[in-house]
């Protein structure tokens, strides 16, 4: 019999569900190795040496054993913690939220490294503020973007032709911008403003720090974030569960009117 | 477990140990091992087992106070007249409670959660037993909400809630000492841990 094969792996922590006894079943996105699920045994009593370790949103040198069915978690080390995201509600929920669509979005056995730098540019700007909505939407458009999902933001996707400086149509399922001419019967279309497009091929050039520091109105802000998240979830097939939170969230923290 | 794994048992031994594997933790060996184990017992040690699990189903129900699981509501400790009335203990789990209570060292009252908030899982606060714990603050007269969810990313984001939304300006809310560990859970803890926990709890 082959000795089991150790591997260790630099790994972003997304979520655990408890198994037998005191094991968790934790699913990863590693730097090198795309998404992993592995068991950590005895991980929920208090005196295991994984304990703590194992938290979603937290940065791991982990080492790993070639399971049967599973691989074993056999060290874990904590890099980065993001102690001050996880000590506000909203940063934990919009924590979570990337975590979730990391988790839909990444695969086994087809590591992307641009998708694990993003994940922690992410999770690092929302530390030094949570309130901000812009990195969700750069996270957003570039998980997109990394999974091969781009949509188009300069020329129509049915004629052709290049777009006006002017109001058009956007459609997650037939890949992007419309022009107001064409609208194909399959398309999920719905309208999107010149502002909108603008702050798009912002995001799509510019950097995470840059993106984040974008100053929008609440409308064109609800205007991106329907834009963006609907087209995850198309793409997805699934709803965000923890949109849901965050949305409640969202709507208690907005000034009464 | 499929079909084919138990053909040649007998129909109802087959059935026993199908329903024995969707118990957590009993794979279908394990299932096998309890079924056989089942039919070598006297018949009346098998029909307690029986019974057992009817009964459990017919009598157990959640106390209207506490939300714990009870026989009758309210439960034993909320109806306890020498229970500390002036401090209660919000946990996730009915199990919790019982750690806590073998720690001998807290003589208060009980709300049970029956989870945390999950977002990833679609669990919100509509799932938990938290409406109830806003509305009995309301009521009682308590002093002091130790909130005791467990040290992990999911019992904080739980505990925060409670906080941001529990409504009284004069209660006292702390939380667990940080002896335990993070990421740590009640259930499995010792209990000289969770006792010196609960002695150094911190207000939140
Ligand atoms: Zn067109
Ligand atoms: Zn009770």
């Amino acid at each position: 019999m082959a000795p089991p094969k150790t591997y260790r792996s630099e790994t972003v922590i997304l979520s655990y569900t408890p198994l037998d006894e005191a094991d968790l079943l934790v699913t990863m996105y590693t730097k090198d190795r795309g998404k992993v699920r592995a068991v950590g045994k005895g991980a929920r009593r208090s005196t295991s040496k994984l304990v703590g370790h194992l938290e979603p949103l937290t940065v791991v040198n982990m080492s790993l054993i070639n399971g049967r069915s599973m691989d074993i978690i056999s060290q874990a080390e904590v890099i980065q913690s993001f102690s001050s995201l996880k000590e506000d509600l909203t940063g934990i929920s919009k924590g979570l939220y990337l975590a979730e669509m990391i988790d839909g979005f990444g695969s086994e056995n087809s590591p992307s490294p641009h998708l694990y730098q993003l994940m922690i540019d992410t999770l690092t700007v929302l530390q030094a503020d949570s309130s901000l909505e812009m990195p969700l939407r750069f996270f957003e458009f570039h998980l997109l973007q990394v999974s091969g999902l781009m949509p188009e933001l300069y020329f129509c996707v049915e004629c052709r032709n290049e777009l006006e400086p002017d109001a058009h149509q956007f459609s997650p399922n037939v890949g992007g911008t419309l022009c107001l001419d064409c609208s194909p019967e399959d398309a999920h279309l719905r309208p999107l403003s010149l502002r909108a497009l603008k702050v798009l091929r912002l995001i799509e050039r510019s950097g995470i720090l840059e993106a984040s520091k974008l100053n929008i109105s609440a409308n064109l802000s609800g205007e991106l974030k329907s834009l963006l998240s609907t087209t995850v979830k198309y793409w997805l097939g699934k709803e965000i569960h923890s949109n849901s939170f965050l949305e409640r969230l969202h709507n208690e923290t907005l000034p009464k009117v | 477990m499929t079909q084919e794994n138990i053909s040649g048992a007998a129909p109802s031994l087959a059935r026993l140990v199908q329903e024995l594997n969707r118990l957590p933790g009993i794979g279908p060996k394990s299932a096998q091992r309890l079924a056989y184990y089942i039919i070598r017992l006297p018949d009346d040690e098998a029909y307690a087992i029986a019974d057992a699990v009817t009964s459990v189903k017919q009598n157990i129900v959640f106390c209207d106070e506490c939300q714990n699981l009870t026989d009758t509501s309210p439960c034993q400790v909320c109806s306890d007249p020498r229970r500390d009335r002036s401090i209660i203990c919000v946990v996730e789990d009915p199990l919790d409670v019982l750690a806590m209570e073998r720690t001998r060292s807290f003589r208060g009252l009980y709300h049970v959660l029956h989870g945390v908030i999950s977002p990833i899982n679609g669990i919100g606060p509509d799932q938990l037993r938290l409406k109830e714990l806003f509305t009995r603050l309301g009521r009682l007269e308590v002093e002091e909400m130790v909130v005791a969810t467990n040290p992990t990313l999911e019992g904080e984001a739980t505990a925060m809630y409670i906080r941001r939304h529990q409504g009284r300006e004069d209660l006292r809310i702390t939380h667990l000492a940080r002896g335990l560990p993070v990421g740590g859970s009640l259930e499995y803890t010792d209990e000289t841990t969770l006792t010196r926990a609960f002695q150094g709890r911190q207000e939140i």
